[in-house]
């Protein structure tokens, strides 16, 4: 299968557009839980399946648990939403958010879900409003995993090019701080890249 | 009228070039992709207005804000930024932009802000 090559153009086109997606997320979750959050650049990776195992290696500390829920999104952009939390951040965000001291797994769970679910909607709808599509997102599934690998081979078997991107929110003082990632992958990929030829149209024109 | 748009995005350069040009023809816009060539382009220049990103490579935007209002403290900053937190909001409007405002700009948006700084 030819791969699909992303030119400068286009990779800056989705560069800004998650840019704008991620200032939206942050300030949805500033507001969820009445703090201030730092903005990470998202950083825009094309990879095969064994680049994206090993870029998660490298982005997500192999020594902690996390809480990792996946969201799947499908219509003329498809993909996967990843939020990755560890389970320190995970019983911050619960205690922030129900205003107890000691949140039980009950209530970890859903607030991790629910933060995915802001998110999730926030950033893939604030972007495919920008490329003019509508998407449909699937019931997340939330998981503890220990160490960094969050990739199930099984999963991910018949992937032959993966775009991954990724960013980190991180609201210091509340010591709440989880890295997303979202994955779209080969016929999406050409999907994604003509929504920008698209968007590129418009702007030469 | 000069205006000069720094921001390390392509696209968020030609879709805001785009605007100013649909709305003020005569307008001729410098471009500058990070924050150094912002500043100098700026010294050169000295645009009507700037809109200004925030995150950009060399120099970021707060440190170009601060340095342009160095050179000129009448300068008319305008910050583009897509972190729309009313707290980032408010610490530029401290270091003393005239605007900040949310990312991507629109047609109407841009027209206010001309209205407001220029004419």
């Amino acid at each position: 299968m030819k791969l699909i090559e992303f030119s400068g153009d286009h990779l800056d086109v989705l560069r800004e557009l998650m840019n704008i997606a991620v200032g939206n997320a942050t300030a949805s979750i500033a507001d969820l839980l009445k703090a201030f959050g730092t903005m990470h650049i998202p950083k825009i990776t094309i990879s095969d399946i064994t680049g994206l195992k090993q870029y998660i290696q490298d982005t997500i500390p192999s020594e902690n648990s996390h809480y990792v829920t996946k969201q799947l999104f499908g219509g003329p952009l498809g993909g996967e939403f990843i939020f990755v939390i560890t389970d320190e951040s995970a019983i911050n965000l619960g205690n922030h958010l129900y205003d107890i001291d000691a949140p039980n797994d009950a209530d970890i769970y859903d607030a991790v879900i629910e933060l995915t679910n802001i998110l999730s909607a926030t950033m893939i709808s604030r972007l495919t409003e920008e490329l003019n599509v509508k998407v449909q997102f699937f019931v997340p599934s939330t998981q503890i995993i220990k160490g960094n690998d969050l990739i199930d081979l099984d999963e991910a078997q018949g992937y032959v090019q993966v775009i991954i991107i990724s960013t980190q929110m991180e609201f210091q003082n509340q010591n709440i701080n989880g890295h997303i990632f979202i994955l779209t992958k080969d016929a999406m990929i050409q999907s994604l890249k003509d929504l920008i030829d698209q968007k590129l149209e418009e702007l030469y024109a | 009228m000069k205006i000069l748009v720094a921001d390390d995005s392509k696209l968020a350069r030609l879709s805001l070039m785009k605007i100013v040009k649909e709305l003020e023809p005569s307008c001729e816009v410098i471009e500058a992709d990070n924050g150094q060539i912002a500043i100098e382009k700026f010294q050169e220049n000295s645009p009507s207005i700037v809109f200004l990103d925030l995150t950009m490579p060399i120099i970021d935007g707060y440190e170009a804000l601060t340095q342009i209002l160095e050179i000129n403290p009448k300068a008319q900053v305008v910050v583009v930024t897509a972190d729309i937190q009313s707290q980032a909001q408010a610490q530029v409007m401290a270091l003393g932009a005239k605007m900040v405002i949310p990312k991507p700009i629109s047609s109407e948006k841009m027209q206010t802000v001309l209205q407001q700084l220029v004419f």
